[in-house]
């Protein structure tokens, strides 16, 4: 049944090693908005980023994607979505341009043509032959990024994203954001940093546990 | 490795012939074996295993792409060099023919059984010495099959039948193997 909202969560809680992280968690997504969750360390934001993810199954509770459950038509949420999470999900035995035509494999499509124009915005394309075991944290995180901007996707989870990244690759970053959500696309982060107020983004705050 | 064992066994020419098989079943053995633990290690670590969970594709496939290039590179060249080996050790033609088809045949399933097996034991502390203990029982039968195989050959008899029961249980472990391993993957990342 569709209630017209992208992405709900319907009373999730959420237990990881034995402890109760949050219960009767719930929200709804239209297309086109984002939700940024907040909240101390410890207090499962990468939990319920990886739940709403389709990584791990919720205690209770469930999340939908267009009114059907993700654990139900996991693969075809998996084809609308990209996730970044806490680590970079980079090889770094490959070089940059391996990554990304891995990055390419694995979302079906093949290398874009935008490839270079996003490279040299995320100031990577000098790196292009560099293996990425040889980059600075920074650099690594903006490879993470690289594959929003390369293959378009309408829900993007991430689990701190700004981590590394200098002040202009953040203006970059929320740039890009904006677009998606003004595109229909959805959006999840956390974050520690402060999220700019015109990027029209919900919060939601998780309390201590 | 394979060279050791005429050290410590005696330069005996027949009881090498009868051995050896033997010999470099072990040596297939420990080759997945002790490079098996490491299989899931760098994807771990560098959240790519993520990735391939959070795809349109079905992580079995992708697990049996991955497990073939760990098969290619652990035991192939072994594979490769039992022509090699026998000859040293004045194997007859056909008891190499065997011995190949053997490993060919069977050490498929040494790495998808120890696959299995380190995704059970994914993150324990004691990975190592209960990875050794799961799979050592499963993988004794092929072993032994495998074994046979070259003994039956150098005994004179037709390897079809031993060969096919091996080819049998490598095809049921390729169909089935991968997606017990990705469901135990999913399962024990899901923490």
């Amino acid at each position: 049944m569709d209630t017209g909202y992208a992405l709900e969560a319907k009373d999730v809680s959420c237990i990881r090693h034995q402890r109760l992280l949050f219960e009767q968690l719930s929200f709804q997504l239209p297309a086109g908005e984002g939700l940024i969750i907040e909240g101390p360390n410890g207090s499962g934001k990468s939990s319920l980023l990886r739940l709403l993810a389709g990584l791990a199954t919720p205690a209770s509770g469930k999340i939908c994607w267009h009114g059907q459950p993700i654990q139900e038509k996991c693969l075809a949420y998996w084809e609308v979505l990209h996730y970044v999470g806490h680590l970079n999900g980079i090889k770094l035995g490959l070089t940059v341009k391996e990554n990304l035509q891995l990055a390419a494999c694995l979302a079906g499509q093949s290398d874009s043509f935008h490839q270079q124009e996003v490279l040299s915005l995320l100031q990577l394309h000098s790196h292009q032959q560099t293996l990425a075991h040889h980059l600075s944290a920074g650099q690594k995180r903006r490879l993470a990024l690289a594959k929003l901007f390369l293959f378009p996707k309408t829900v993007w989870i991430l689990d701190e994203p700004l981590t590394a990244l200098d002040t202009p690759t953040q203006v970059i970053f929320f740039e890009r954001l904006t677009a998606h959500l003004q595109q229909g696309g959805i959006s999840i982060l956390s974050s520690h940093h402060a999220i700019p107020a015109h990027t029209s983004m919900r919060t939601l705050r998780l309390a201590a546990c | 490795m394979i060279s050791l064992f005429p050290l410590a066994l005696g330069p005996d020419e027949a009881l090498l012939q009868k051995l050896i098989p033997g010999c470099i079943w072990i040596a297939a053995l420990l080759a997945s074996l002790l490079s098996i633990e490491h299989v899931f290690f760098t994807d771990l670590e560098d959240g790519n295993i993520e990735q391939l969970l959070l795809n349109p594709t079905p992580f079995s496939l992708i697990l049996l792409g991955k497990l073939a290039a760990q098969w290619i590179v652990t035991e192939l060249p072994l594979i490769a060099l039992t022509p090699v080996l026998g000859g040293l050790f004045h194997l007859s033609a056909s008891a190499i023919v065997a011995l190949c088809f053997s490993l060919l045949v069977g050490t498929p399933i040494l790495i998808l059984i120890g696959s299995l097996g380190v995704a059970l034991t994914l993150g324990l502390r004691q990975q190592g010495v209960l990875l050794g203990l799961l799979i050592l029982p499963l993988v004794t039968p092929v072993l032994i099959f495998g074994v046979n195989i070259v003994q039956q050959s150098q005994a004179g008899f037709s390897i079809a039948g031993p060969l096919a029961f091996l080819a049998g249980l490598s095809v049921l472990a390729i169909t089935l193997l991968p997606w017990a391993i990705a469901a135990t993957l999913r399962v024990n990342l899901d923490d």
